[in-house]
């Protein structure tokens, strides 16, 4: 006797859909950080005394000697490019006339990642003053997005 | 709970806090639909589940009936000679008290998966599946138990057309 031959009621394929949803919440120091950019347009850090360290974002802990942080220090919406990137692709590797401009902006010891505008390429440079240009108020939802960009302090 | 835990530490968010945004979130929705091809041992072995039937395949060099089916034996590596519906009784080969759902939830009644040998395979031949209408103190490695089964015209061809496996006695 041979294999067995395929049976023509079988349906052949096995149907799934994997529900992939992921929700995200930003943990206790998140939510404080992330409420102040959407109901104050403010950025907080967390400060460490005995390390002598203001983290930005805000952390609950101290990575350094592990303590818990609750001293909450308004640290302004103004910072300096400590680094930068001239982004040529989109998401989908699409090329880009006009490059986008992401930078790393220091605020303390530590810092946001997001683009730069209002700014001619060229005149990037590390070490410049930048400042949060934040979305209007009844359009901020509790995102690194209610920031819209960063742009030059004259 | 166990004698020094009355209830979980920690402040969970429940379904509320996300729906009336209590919490602020990331929320990601990514593309998960996939079609897995079953091709002709497990093709089969969905479709005789649908029919009530736990199928088995049997190779007659190696005198061996293993489940779920394969085409091919995997002592001899020669195709498989015959399905032979097997009993839809067995026996507990191992299990686990499992306090977290598939997708994390913590829970105090634990679901109890188990490796289930199946009657007519050849011994140590069995399937994963759940054991309910039992406390969890009383399952025990050897315990014989029985498919509880959908009624036919809910099932559709897949494991889940049996619902759970629950202990029974041999005379009944």
């Amino acid at each position: 006797m041979n294999m067995p031959k395929n049976n023509p009621r079988e349906g052949g394929a096995w149907h799934g859909d994997l529900p992939v949803t992921s929700r995200y919440s930003f943990g206790l120091a998140g939510e404080r950080f992330y409420r102040a950019i959407k109901d104050e347009g403010k950025l907080f850090g967390t400060r460490c005394d005995k390390c002598k360290r203001t983290y930005v974002p805000a952390s609950l802990f101290c990575e350094r000697c592990m303590h818990e942080l609750d001293t909450w220090i308004d640290v302004g919406i103004s910072g300096e490019v400590h680094t930068f990137t001239l982004l040529y692709e989109d998401l989908d590797g699409n090329r880009k006339k006009t490059p986008e401009i992401i930078a790393f902006i220091r605020f303390g010891d530590g810092g946001l990642v997001h683009r730069l505008d209002e700014i001619d390429k060229d005149e990037v440079a590390i070490g410049m003053r930048v400042e949060a240009v934040f979305k209007a108020k009844a359009e901020r939802e509790g995102s690194i997005q209610d920031i819209s960009h960063f742009r030059p302090i004259d | 709970m166990t004698e020094k835990i009355s209830e979980f530490p920690g402040t969970p968010l429940s379904e509320k806090d996300f729906e009336q945004k209590k919490t602020l979130f990331n929320l990601d929705e990514l593309n998960g639909k996939f079609a897995w091809d079953t091709g002709v041992a497990i093709g089969r072995y969905l479709d005789a589940l649908k029919d009530g039937v736990i199928l088995g395949v049997h190779c007659s060099t190696c005198e061996k009936t293993v489940v779920p089916p394969r085409t091919v034996c995997e002592w001899c590596f020669q195709p498989m000679d015959e399905f032979i519906p097997l009993q839809d009784t067995g026996t507990v080969n191992t299990f686990s008290l499992c306090y977290v759902t598939w997708d994390v939830k913590r829970i105090k009644e634990p679901e109890i998966p188990a490796v289930i040998e199946i009657d007519g395979a050849s011994p140590l031949h069995g399937i994963m599946h759940m054991l309910d209408e039992v406390e969890p103190e009383e399952v025990h490695i050897g315990m014989r138990v029985k498919a509880v089964w959908k009624p036919p015209e809910e099932r559709e061809g897949s494991i889940t057309d049996i619902l759970y496996f629950k202990p029974f006695e041999e005379d009944q």
